[in-house]
C-alpha cells in the first residue's frame, strides 16, 4: 500500500451522475428570488430533469451553516450551506442517508472568482463531511462559461441550450419583480398585486416547460434569439396585472437597493426581509435586478480584453463578440419589458456607471460587484432616481466591505447623498433596521419636501391634483409609464406631469 | 548554514545603475500586503526608471505605534487586519518622513506572479487586498484632499502582474504623465529588469531554503514550514512568531520560498504523479478545486510539500482576523498537512494585539511536541517513500530505513490553538 497516494488528502469529487440516473435523481437548487426559482424549476422539468427548489432559507440554516463548515464564513456562505444541510437531513432522517445520497443531487453556480463565493464548494464539502453525507454529490456550474457541455452519458448537461433557457429566465422574472415593486406601493386592494404576480410567474412556468428539450448548439442560438415563446408569455402575464387599482398619489421615499448579488436580490430572512420591511415603513423600493449584474459581468469581461488588445491575439475578436453578446442581452430584456407596457425600468447604461465610479474606484477592480455598486449609486443619486440608497452588504464581505470604504470618498463629494450601507450578519435585525431606519427617516422627509415642491412647480394643490388624476384615469393604471419629470419620487412627478412641469 | 531572515531581505535596490534618464523624484511605497512578495519587482523598476536608489522609501514595518500616530481617524471600513493597517502606512509616508516625497505609489495588483501559473485557473490577488489601495485612500480624501495638500502625487494603477506583457502597458499608462520623457521601451525594459530581479530573489530564497533542509536531512534534524500570506513576514502583523520559534533551534521555511529543484520535487511527487492523481508537481487540482487566488493556490501546495517532505515535522499557519480568504481552507490545509503525521498548529485571528505570554506558552508547547515526536515523524515520513531522497537533499543521511513498515507515528490532534494529548504531561511552558 502506497501511503503517499492512499493517506493524503483529497479534495470532494462527487460521484458521476450519469444520463440513465435523470429519472430517478432530483436536482436540489436555490439561492435566487421565488420567481427565478419557479423559472428555474420549469426549466430543468423542460431539459428533462426532476427538479425542486429547497425549501425557504431560515435563520436556523444560518446557524446550522455556521455550525457545520468552518469559522469565519460571510452570512451568504452560512445561508446557503446551512439551507441545503438542512433539508439533507430532514431527508436523511426519513429515508436514510444512503438514499438521500441516491436519490438527489445539488446544483448551485460557481462564482466570480477568488472571494469566497468562489469557493463556497469548501463549505459544502465540510457541511456533508459533517453530515456524514460524504457520497452526496454536488455540481458547480460557472457562471462566466456560457457552454459548459459535458460528454453525452453527463447527468447533468449545462450546455449552452440550458444556460441561454437561464438568462431569459432571469430577465422574466426580473421584469415581473420591477412591474410588482412598482405597484405595489400604491395598490387600493392590499394583496392584488402580489396575486397576479404569482399568476405571471406560472404563466412564465408553463411557456419554459413547453420549450424545445434539447437543440444543437448553433440551432438552440437562433431559436433563443428569435423566439417569441418567452415574450408572449408576459403579454399574457401582463393580463394578470391589468385591473389593479392603484393611488400614486401617496408620497413615497424611493429606495434602491443595491448590494452582493446574493443579499441584494433575496427577499427573505438573508436580508431581515429588507424589501418588506422598507414597503412597510411606507418607500417604494428599486429592487437590485439580477440582469444588471450579468450585465457588469459583461462589461467588466470587455474591459479586461481592451486592456489586452495588441497583447493577446484574439482579444479584438472576442471583445466585439463580447460587446454583440451584451447587445443581444440588453435587447432581450428590453424586449421582455416591452411586453410589460415597458413599465419595468431599464438596465443603466453601463459606460456611465463607469465613468461615474471612475474617480473613487478603479474599474479594474473585480471581485463581486467591483465599481458597480459605486456607480449606481452616484447614478441613483445624481440622476434623481431614488432618494436613498440602501447598500446590502454581507458583514466580512471580501469585495463588498471594499467599495464600502471606497464610499467614504464619494459621501464627501456628493454630501446630500443618503446612503445606508448596511452589513447583513443574518442575526441581527433590530441593529441593522434601526440604522436603516435612521437613513429612510431622512429620506421621507426628501420625498415629502420633493412632493411639496413639485406641487409648488405644477401650480396645483393636492387636492386639484387629485382632481386632475381622476380626469385622466391612465395615471392610476398599472401599465402608465410614470414619465420622469426630475423628481426622485413617483407622486412627485405623477404631479408634475398632470401640471405640464418639471423640476 | 545560513537562516533566511526575510524582514531583512526586504526590497534591497540592485546594485547595478540605471542606464537611462535620471529622474529626481521621491517615491514612497507603503510595506504592505502583496508587496511582501513583489517588493524586489517594485524597487528594481524604479531604480531602472531612473529613480535614485535612496529615493525609493518604504514605510516601515506595521507596528501599533504606526497605527495609533499615522492612521488615526483615518478608517473607512471594517475589514482584514492587514489592509485596515494600510491608513498607518499611508499616514506614515504623508506625515512621517523627514524629507517628503513626490509621489506615493500604491499599486493595485491584480494578480500575482506564481510558480503555480499554468497549472490553476487563475492567479488573482484577494479581492481585499486588490481593493485595500482604493478603501484607504478614501480616508485620506473624506473631507479634503490629503495627497494635495502635502503635494503629493497618488499613484495607483491597476497591475496585473502575472501578465507581463500587460503590467509593462498599464504601468506605462500611469506613468506617462507623470515621468518626464517616460517611452513605453524605457517601460518595457524597466519592467522586464524587474520581473528579473524578482525573479532571482525568489531564486535565492529558494536555494537558501534548499541550504536549510540539506542541512536538516545531513543532520537528520527537524525544521517548521511557516504557512501564511506574504504579509505574515510583517511583524506587525504575524508578530514574529516564527522567529520565537527559531530561538529554539528550529529552522523555518516559508511555503513561498520552498525548494523547487527538479530532483526535490520529483521524489516528492512521483508516486502521485504516477497514481493519475496529479499531472506535475504544481498540479493541485486533487486537493483545491477553484484555484483562482494565487496566495491562496501557493498555500495549498506549500501545505502538502511541507506534508510529505520528511524533515518538516510542524506546519505553524498564520491567519489574520476577519481572513476571507483563508477561512474557507482552514479544514483542508490541516487535512493535507497532517495527512502522514506531521504536527500542525494554528496562530488564527492575529490583529494588533500581541499577547506575548501567551504566545509564549504556545510556542514552547509546539518545541515541546516537535522535541518529542520529530524523529518518529520524520522516520514515518521517509518510510512512505518507495526510494531514498535524491542526491541533492541527501547528503549524510544515516540509515531511517527507508523501506521499513513501520506504522506512522500516533497523530496528534492539534487544532486551532488548542494542544490536545497534553494530559499529565509535562513540558516546558506548562503553568508558566
Amino acid at each position: 500500500m502506497n501511503r503517499i497516494v492512499n493517506d493524503t488528502y483529497r479534495a470532494y469529487e462527487p460521484r458521476p451522475f450519469t444520463a440513465d440516473q435523470r429519472k430517478d435523481v432530483t436536482l436540489l437548487f436555490g439561492g435566487v428570488t421565488w420567481r427565478a426559482e419557479q423559472l428555474l424549476e420549469g426549466l430543468f422539468k423542460s431539459a428533462g430533469y426532476n427538479a425542486q427548489r429547497l425549501p425557504d432559507v431560515t435563520v436556523e440554516d444560518l446557524f446550522l451553516g455556521r455550525e457545520l463548515a468552518d469559522v469565519g464564513q460571510c452570512c451568504p456562505t452560512a445561508f446557503t450551506t446551512g439551507n441545503l444541510s438542512s433539508f439533507l437531513k430532514q431527508e436523511a432522517k426519513r429515508i436514510g442517508p444512503q438514499e438521500v445520497a441516491e436519490k438527489y443531487v445539488y446544483v448551485t453556480a460557481g462564482a466570480c472568482g477568488s472571494c469566497r463565493f468562489g469557493q463556497y464548494h469548501q463549505s459544502y464539502e465540510l457541511a456533508l463531511k459533517n453530515l456524514g453525507l460524504e457520497a452526496f454529490r454536488l455540481f458547480l456550474v460557472q457562471q462566466h462559461e456560457i457552454d459548459q457541455s459535458k460528454a453525452s452519458d453527463a447527468g447533468l448537461q449545462t450546455d449552452i441550450h440550458l444556460l441561454l433557457s437561464t438568462a431569459l429566465g432571469m430577465m422574466a422574472a426580473d421584469a415581473i419583480q420591477d412591474l410588482e415593486y412598482q405597484l405595489r406601493p400604491y395598490e387600493v386592494q392590499p394583496g392584488a398585486t402580489n396575486k397576479a404576480a404569482q399568476k405571471a410567474v406560472t404563466e412564465i412556468y408553463d411557456a419554459m416547460l413547453g420549450r424545445p428539450k434539447t437543440l444543437p448548439k448553433w440551432r438552440s442560438v437562433g431559436w433563443h434569439l428569435f423566439t417569441r415563446r418567452f415574450t408572449g408569455a408576459m403579454r399574457r402575464a401582463r393580463g394578470y396585472f391589468e385591473g389593479i387599482q392603484l393611488d400614486r398619489l401617496r408620497v413615497k421615499p424611493m429606495v434602491k437597493i443595491t448590494g452582493e448579488f446574493y443579499l441584494a436580490t433575496a427577499e427573505g430572512v438573508q436580508n431581515y426581509n429588507m424589501h418588506s420591511w422598507l414597503e412597510s415603513e411606507g418607500a417604494e423600493v428599486q429592487p437590485a435586478p439580477m440582469v444588471v449584474w450579468f450585465d457588469y459581468l459583461m462589461r467588466y469581461g470587455g474591459q479586461k480584453l481592451e486592456q489586452r488588445f495588441g497583447v493577446n491575439k484574439n482579444a479584438r475578436r472576442n471583445f466585439a463578440m463580447l460587446k454583440l453578446g451584451q447587445r443581444v442581452f440588453r435587447a432581450k430584456y428590453d424586449q421582455m419589458r416591452k411586453a410589460l407596457g415597458g413599465v419595468p425600468r431599464p438596465m443603466p447604461d453601463q459606460d456611465e456607471l463607469r465613468k461615474l465610479a471612475a474617480p473613487f474606484f478603479d474599474n479594474m477592480i473585480n471581485g463581486g460587484e467591483g465599481d458597480l455598486l459605486i456607480g449606481k449609486a452616484i447614478w441613483a443619486h445624481t440622476r434623481k432616481k431614488a432618494h436613498m440608497v440602501c447598500e446590502l452588504s454581507p458583514y466580512a464581505c471580501l469585495p463588498n466591505t471594499m467599495s464600502i470604504g471606497a464610499m467614504a470618498a464619494v459621501q464627501g463629494a456628493y454630501p446630500g447623498m443618503l446612503y445606508a450601507p448596511i452589513e447583513v450578519k443574518g442575526d441581527s435585525d433590530v441593529h441593522a433596521l434601526s440604522r436603516c431606519q435612521m437613513v429612510l427617516t431622512e429620506a421621507k422627509t426628501r420625498a415629502q419636501d420633493e412632493f411639496q415642491a413639485a406641487l409648488a412647480a405644477a401650480g396645483l394643490t393636492l387636492d386639484e391634483a387629485r382632481r386632475r388624476a381622476s380626469d385622466r384615469p391612465e395615471v392610476n393604471a398599472p401599465f402608465w409609464k410614470v414619465p420622469h419629470r426630475g423628481a426622485a419620487g413617483t407622486a412627485a412627478n405623477v404631479v408634475l406631469e398632470l401640471g405640464n412641469a418639471s423640476l | 548554514m545560513r537562516i533566511p531572515i526575510l524582514q531583512k531581505a526586504f526590497a534591497k535596490a540592485p546594485s547595478a545603475r540605471a542606464a537611462g534618464q535620471k529622474r529626481a523624484l521621491r517615491i514612497g511605497i507603503p510595506r504592505v500586503l502583496n508587496q511582501w512578495s513583489t517588493h524586489r519587482f517594485w524597487t528594481t523598476l524604479f531604480v531602472e526608471l531612473g529613480i535614485g536608489r535612496r529615493d525609493i522609501v518604504y514605510s516601515s514595518e506595521t507596528s501599533e505605534a504606526q497605527q495609533l500616530k499615522f492612521g488615526k481617524g483615518r478608517g473607512a471600513v471594517d475589514c482584514c487586519y492587514p489592509v485596515k493597517c494600510m491608513i498607518g502606512h499611508y499616514g506614515e509616508l504623508l506625515d512621517g518622513l523627514k524629507r517628503p516625497i513626490d509621489i506615493l505609489f500604491s499599486p493595485i495588483i491584480l494578480t500575482v506572479p506564481s510558480f503555480l501559473c499554468g497549472n490553476v485557473r487563475e492567479n488573482m490577488a484577494c479581492p481585499r487586498v486588490i481593493a485595500g489601495p482604493e478603501s484607504t485612500r478614501a480616508g485620506f480624501q473624506r473631507e479634503k484632499d490629503t495627497f494635495a495638500e502635502k503635494g503629493v502625487t497618488y499613484v495607483s494603477p491597476s497591475v496585473s502582474l502575472a501578465e507581463p506583457a500587460l503590467a509593462a502597458r498599464q504601468l506605462f499608462n500611469a506613468f506617462k504623465g507623470i515621468l518626464d520623457g517616460l517611452t513605453p521601451a524605457e517601460m518595457q525594459r524597466a519592467v522586464d529588469r524587474a520581473y528579473g530581479a524578482l525573479h532571482e530573489f525568489d531564486s535565492e530564497m529558494r536555494d537558501q531554503s534548499l541550504e536549510v533542509l540539506t542541512s536538516c536531512a545531513s543532520g537528520n534534524r527537524p525544521c517548521i514550514l511557516a504557512l501564511g500570506r506574504p504579509y505574515h513576514m510583517d511583524s506587525g502583523i504575524g508578530h514574529a512568531i516564527e522567529n520565537e520559534l527559531q530561538a529554539f533551534g528550529y529552522p523555518i521555511l516559508w511555503g513561498q520560498y520552498l525548494p523547487l529543484h527538479p530532483e526535490v520535487l520529483d521524489w516528492l511527487y512521483k508516486d502521485l504523479i504516477r497514481a493519475g492523481r496529479i499531472r506535475n508537481p504544481f498540479d493541485i487540482s486533487d486537493i483545491w478545486k477553484t484555484s483562482h487566488s494565487a496566495n491562496t493556490n501557493e498555500l495549498l501546495w506549500a501545505a502538502r510539500y511541507g506534508s510529505l517532505m520528511p524533515w518538516i515535522t510542524c506546519c505553524i499557519r498564520f491567519s489574520s482576523y476577519e481572513c476571507g480568504m483563508d477561512q474557507p481552507t482552514y479544514s483542508p490545509v490541516q487535512a493535507i498537512a497532517e495527512s502522514l503525521g506531521t504536527l500542525f498548529f494554528v496562530f488564527q485571528d492575529l490583529d494588533e494585539t500581541k499577547p506575548a505570554g501567551s504566545v509564549r506558552i504556545r510556542v514552547e508547547t509546539i518545541a515541546y511536541y516537535l522535541e518529542r515526536k520529530s524523529p518518529k515523524i520524520m522516520q514515518g515520513k521517509l518510510a512512505a517513500f518507495q526510494d531514498a531522497p535524491p542526491g541533492i537533499l541527501l547528503q549524510n543521511v544515516p540509515d531511517t530505513g527507508t523501506a521499513s513498515q513501520d506504522p506512522l507515528p500516533e497523530p496528534v490532534q492539534t487544532g486551532s490553538l488548542e494542544i490536545a494529548d497534553t494530559t499529565n504531561r509535562q513540558h516546558p511552558g506548562a503553568g508558566s
